[in-house]
């Protein structure tokens, strides 16, 4: 178990004349025995950042401390990390029990040590019955069940896991899901894990680090990330649907854009800005009942563009005058593609961004 | 892939005729090795004929082709063991590194792989002469290892390029260097594309004839070479031993196909293993 820091870490290639940054400097503090999640799109830097850690990229610039030693001129093999990979990494010529113990074997642990510690790791991610079969006669699962073992079973300071559950099918990756956020809290082994799936990392990170463009966007828990989102990438990059975001003015405390009119922001700033609005945070009503709670919402006539039923809600999508605006109302509710509706805002319920640098524009 | 029994029926008739085809003048010859002369080359053909082994004697025995046996037996595995090695080192490195200097080292190897072999022997000539090592095994295996190191590192090379990354690199984060990973994860894996190069750098170092009667002497030629050279039409007696020679230099390689045929079909089939 360890402290992990980056410090202006950075990555650049330079391969026929051609720069790529793969990573800008990055700097981070983890904790010891956090599980930090690194999210955002492909391409962004995260498996970059994960392999500068583990050893098997090297920096351009920047130090890597785990525990108290600086990490930079140490092999992957000296850093006590443990890694589990996208498509698993697992040795096929080796039985699964061999697998799990090669770590150990590696090292040198003695043999009597060997078995106890195989066993012990495989009871943790329920394998002890397919110990003698080779990964070929695995599914997809049970080989990720078998690289989380091999990484537990010699305890490491710190854990990496490069999308483990990227190339599983939905619904297993939601009981690995929880099989990962237990053993995170049974072993309380720091953890750095990369995912581009913002509900894998609300549901089991710490604390998340959005990255976009080779750098980091925002750091935060899972909520300080959905409620207090620091620019327009973070804000729409998090949350199922995305957060509806519309250009407009803002003139003494009232946004305005093509007829949509909301008043009640005390920002200190005038000018360009764009508004964000959760769908769960637009109320939807028929346009004959616009009588509702007209104290805290400013209402806007709207067309029904789609309804999409999601089971647990329904996706209201509406026109008005030309922006599209996605409202997530109660599952029972129902309209026609054309029909006429009300779209309630709220100023409290809204986030403003600048629109030119999309930072967020803060009280 | 599935077949009707009809279809299987058919194929199995097609594989039949052409086995039959295909095999002929080889089992002929082998028929043939153990036959006089008279009764090899009779005409109208014999179909039976009494069984000797004279051929086989005085070609072992009173020529002393078990020495052109031992030749042949150090250059192949001579020269099978050094391009492994060094074509395994080289492919490895080769398929990981990223840079554009590996481009051109592969396609220098393909245009040295490229030339005739003739047209490089003048020089080979000199060279030798003036290290003093013409007339060795040493030359011989130095010249078919070069002849036959840029086949091995590119075909080497599309194995290793199947093993994906991930692999080497589980292994060196599990607690391997470098070359452990290579030697404990990446070459156990590697096995059958291994068996199935060495197969072919090995046949052509055991089939080559030109080198070895270029370079070599009567005592230190390869079977090939021998035969061919000191064994002509011109003596009904020679050519009965070049027949008995043909065999002799052919069952090897057959014992050889058999022994390694599950390599060899997964390593041309599969080309490597998935994890
Ligand atoms: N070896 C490399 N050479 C050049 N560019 C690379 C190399 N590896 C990664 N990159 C680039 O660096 C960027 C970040 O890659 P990566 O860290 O793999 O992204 P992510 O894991 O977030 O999808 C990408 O644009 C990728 O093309
Ligand atoms: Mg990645």
């Amino acid at each position: 178990m360890a402290r992990v820091q980056l410090n202006e870490v950075s990555r650049v290639w330079n391969s026929a004349g051609i720069r790529t940054v793969g990573l800008k400097p990055l700097s981070l503090d983890i904790a010891d025995g956090e599980f930090i999640v690194l999210l955002g799109p492909s391409g962004c830097g995260k498996t970059t950042t994960m392999r500068i850690v583990a050893g098997l990229e090297e920096s351009s610039a920047g130090e890597v401390w785990i525990g108290d030693r600086c990490v930079n001129s140490l092999e992957p093999k000296d850093r006590d990390v443990a890694m589990v990979f996208q498509s698993y990494g697992l040795y096929p010529n080796m039985t699964v029990r061999e697998n799990i113990a090669f770590p150990l074997k590696i090292r040198g642990t003695p043999r009597a040590d060997i078995e106890p510690a195989v066993a012990r790791a495989a009871a943790m991610v329920e394998l002890n019955d397919l110990l003698d079969r080779k990964p070929k006669a695995l599914s997809g699962g049970q080989r990720q069940r078998v690289a989380l073992a091999r990484a537990i079973v010699r305890k490491p300071a710190v854990f990496l896991m490069d999308e483990p559950l990227s190339n599983l099918d939905a619904k297993l990756r939601v009981s690995m899901r929880s099989h990962i956020k237990h053993l995170h809290h049974t072993l309380k082994t720091t953890t750095i894990y990369v995912t581009h799936d913002q509900i894998e990392a609300m549901t089991l990170a710490d604390r998340v680090v959005v990255m976009s463009k080779a750098e980091i966007q925002q750091i935060g828990t899972p909520q300080q990330i959905y409620n207090d989102p620091a620019n327009t990438f973070v804000a729409s990059f998090v949350g199922s649907p995305a957060m509806n975001l519309i250009e407009g003015e803002l003139l003494a405390g009232v946004f305005r854009c093509n007829g949509i009119e909301i008043a009640g922001f005390d920002a200190v700033r005038d000018g360009r800005v764009l508004l964000g609005v959760r769908p769960e945070d637009v109320a939807v009503q028929a346009a004959a009942t616009r009588d509702v709670d007209s104290q805290r919402y400013v209402l806007v006539n709207a067309d029904v563009f789609t309804c999409e039923l999601t089971g647990d809600a329904t996706l209201v999508v509406c026109d008005v005058r030309g922006q599209r605006i996605t409202a997530k109302a109660d599952k029972n509710v129902r309209y026609e593609i054309g029909d006429k509706v009300g779209l309630g805002f709220s100023a409290i319920h809204s986030f403003l961004f600048d629109a030119v640098t999309q930072d967020r524009i803060r009280k | 892939m599935n077949f009707s029994k009809r279809n299987q029926v058919w194929i199995v008739v097609a594989l039949a005729i052409w086995l039959v085809i295909a095999s002929l003048p080889v089992v002929w010859t082998a028929i043939i090795s153990l036959r006089s002369y008279v009764d090899a080359f009779a005409n109208p053909v014999k179909w039976t004929a009494p069984v000797t082994f004279e051929n086989y004697r005085a070609l072992w025995v009173d020529r002393e082709f078990y020495k052109n046996f031992v030749n042949t037996a150090i250059v192949t595995l001579g020269t099978v063991s050094i391009s492994l090695t060094v074509g395994c080192l080289a492919a490895y490195a080769l398929a990981r590194y990223r840079g554009a200097l590996g481009f051109w080292l592969l396609l220098l190897a393909l245009v040295f792989r490229a030339l005739p072999h003739s047209t490089l022997l003048p020089s080979f000539f000199t060279m030798f002469d003036a290290l003093g090592i013409r007339n060795t095994y040493i030359a011989l295996i130095f010249v078919l290892v070069a002849i036959n190191q840029p086949f091995t590192i590119w075909m080497l090379r599309s194995f290793f390029m199947n093993i994906p990354a991930e692999l080497d690199e589980a292994a060196m984060v599990d607690g391997c260097t470098r070359f452990q990973a290579f030697r404990r994860v990446v070459i156990p894996v590697m096995w059958p594309g291994i068996v199935t190069t060495g197969l072919f750098s090995f046949l052509l170092a055991y089939n080559d004839f030109l080198l070895s009667s270029a370079l070599t002497n009567a005592e230190k030629m390869t079977m090939p070479a021998a035969i061919a050279n000191s064994i002509s039409a011109e003596s009904e007696a020679l050519l009965m031993q070049g027949v008995a020679g043909a065999v002799s230099i052919t069952l090897p390689l057959i014992i050889l196909v058999v022994l390694f045929q599950r390599q060899i079909v997964s390593g041309l089939t599969q080309g490597a293993v998935k994890g």
